[in-house]
């Protein structure tokens, strides 16, 4: 038992990594997750309008760019950008691994995020697509005044939690290798304990991500019930008539 | 510009001894979904000034003729004229065919995201192209219009569905639209609140003069306001005729027994 305790719980070992966890560390890991969530956002907002699209060739492509990032487990992601670019001479970020994780780590929450989007611009109802066209709006201003924002307030929290997915993510830095200032929580726990033979600062490393995602998904939550009870609904919210709730994007017939 | 255009019809109206050219002229118009003939070859009318009401049993084609009139949903064949233009034709501009009718649903469909007044003024500044003061300006007329000025900076949520189907024909009217299409504009209203919304409407049929076309089940709308009755069966006009008279002497057995339903 007491093994175990000094295995993991190490009190000294966890004061010792601590400081350098919470200065350096925790800083460069929402750096990662925040910068590659941008990225995510930007990239998985253009990627959910094509999904959307009526036309096949513009669906296509973004549809297998989604399969592939989500199909892929993140490490391989991971491998081919940041070890696989450098490697083959293409070297957009330079030498830091930085760039080309947070490069990779974006490009997989584009994935993500794309269908988030998908999802929530198709629960809005297609009777306000129809509200948009026949007071003369085109189709791409009603879509981009009308449809999106409401789709988006609809996976807020499904988009908070995406962020709660970077930072854990970003983790996987480690295979790039950093250098000392630009460490993140995992590499800096993982560089102590190669050092002490103990896992406490893994533990260490472990209470700093938890004390950021544990309150981050509760405040996630709470957000989301309050807009679920906050949002009454109304009879406009409801689809309208007997048409299916076919893809915004596909929906209306009239089209041009 | 429009309103000018509007203006001279005005003194045409209803029948005046010159020929008036139609608001609406639909020409044989069928319209399918996959293999369902939902409209199998309407062929209507609707003068400048006139409010036509289309009545029906439900799954006629009521819905689905008024949406080929702005072609929300464009027939499958057919010609539809509006004021001359044939806006079935190839290569018409659809977002400016459509600024010009106003369409009121039967679930309002206002923006939720929007206050009253903002659902008005945006298809105002885009479509429009109105400066901001220029929209709020008009949207803050036609809520007085629909005596809802108070409540423009309230969303929909937050407003009864009379009044947010008020807001919705404010929306409509302040493009100041020729002609005006109502699907069943008061069906999803608790009844203490149909009489706002029907009191609009008669408001802007009898005094306004604007050309209307009203899908309802309000017979007593149908009698009062409107000039002529269009009564569908299975996807075509079985019978139609002035309000009062069709009303009180159906001549075909459908029409007779459609009427001994509803009222
Ligand atoms: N988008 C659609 N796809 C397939 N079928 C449709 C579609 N819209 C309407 N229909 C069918 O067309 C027929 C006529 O529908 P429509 O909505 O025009 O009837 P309606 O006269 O307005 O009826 P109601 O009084 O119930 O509103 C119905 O059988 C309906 O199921
Ligand atoms: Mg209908």
């Amino acid at each position: 038992m007491g093994d175990f305790l000094h295995s993991f719980f190490d009190i000294h070992q966890i004061l010792h990594v601590l400081p350098t966890l919470l200065g350096e560390g925790l800083r460069n890991t929402l750096i990662i997750a925040s910068l590659s969530l941008l990225l995510g956002l930007t990239a998985g907002l253009l990627l959910s309008m094509l999904l959307i699209a009526t036309r096949w060739w513009l669906r296509a492509p973004a549809r297998i760019y989604v399969d592939i990032f989500r199909g892929l487990p993140a490490i391989v992601t991971v491998s081919i950008i940041g070890i696989g670019l450098p490697s083959a001479d293409i070297r957009p970020f330079g030498e830091s691994p930085m760039g080309y994780a947070i490069l990779a780590i974006g490009l997989i929450n584009a994935a993500y995020i794309a269908e988030i989007f998908r999802s929530g611009i198709q629960s809005v109802p297609v009777g306000q697509m129809e509200a948009g066209r026949s007071l003369g709006m085109s189709h791409l201003t009603t879509l981009m005044l009308i449809v999106v924002p409401q789709g988006i307030r609809n996976v807020l929290p499904a988009l908070a939690n995406q962020f709660i997915i970077a930072v854990k993510e970003s983790s996987l830095v480690y295979l790039l290798g950093l250098a000392v200032g630009e460490r993140e929580l995992y590499f800096i726990a993982q560089q102590a304990q190669a050092v002490s033979y103990n896992s406490s600062s893994f533990v260490a490393a472990g209470l700093v991500y938890i004390a950021f995602t544990v309150p981050l998904t509760h405040l996630v939550n709470r957000f989301d019930r309050r807009m679920r009870e906050g949002k009454r609904p109304t009879v406009a919210d409801e689809p309208v008539g007997k048409e299916p709730l076919t893809p915004v994007g596909a929906g209306m017939e009239a089209g041009a | 510009m429009e309103q000018t255009a509007i203006d001279d019809a005005k003194p045409r109206q209803r029948g005046g001894d010159r020929p008036v050219e139609p608001a609406v002229e639909l020409l044989d118009i069928c319209k399918s979904f996959g293999k369902v003939d939902v409209l199998k070859g309407v062929s209507a009318t609707v003068v400048p000034g006139e409010t036509v009401c289309l009545i029906g049993a439900s799954g006629s084609g009521k819905s689905t003729l008024l949406r080929c009139i702005n072609l929300l949903s464009p027939p499958t064949s057919g010609t539809i004229r509006v004021h001359g233009q044939v806006i079935t034709a190839p290569k018409v501009d659809l977002n400016a065919v459509r600024s010009r009718i106003g369409m009121v649903f039967q679930h309002f469909n206002l923006f939720p995201h929007k206050s009253a007044l903002d659902n008005i003024t945006v298809a105002l500044r885009r479509v429009r192209r109105m400066s901001r003061q220029e929209a709020e300006e008009r949207a803050l007329a036609q809520l007085e219009k629909v005596g809802l000025r108070s409540l423009a900076s309230s969303r929909p949520g937050s407003l009864s569905g009379g009044q947010q189907q008020r807001v919705a024909i404010a929306r409509s009217l302040a493009m100041e639209p020729d002609i005006m299409l109502f699907d069943e504009a008061t069906s999803a209203l608790d009844p203490e609140l149909v009489k706002g919304v029907l009191d609009v409407m008669r408001d802007l049929a009898t005094s306004s003069g604007m050309t209307m076309v009203v899908v309802t089940h309000e017979m007593n709308f149908a009698r009062e306001v409107s000039d002529r009755v269009l009564f569908m069966d299975s996807g075509v006009i079985a019978e139609e005729g002035p309000a009062r008279q069709l009303l009180a002497d159906p001549q075909t057995p459908r029409l007779r027994s459609f009427l001994s339903q509803v009222l």
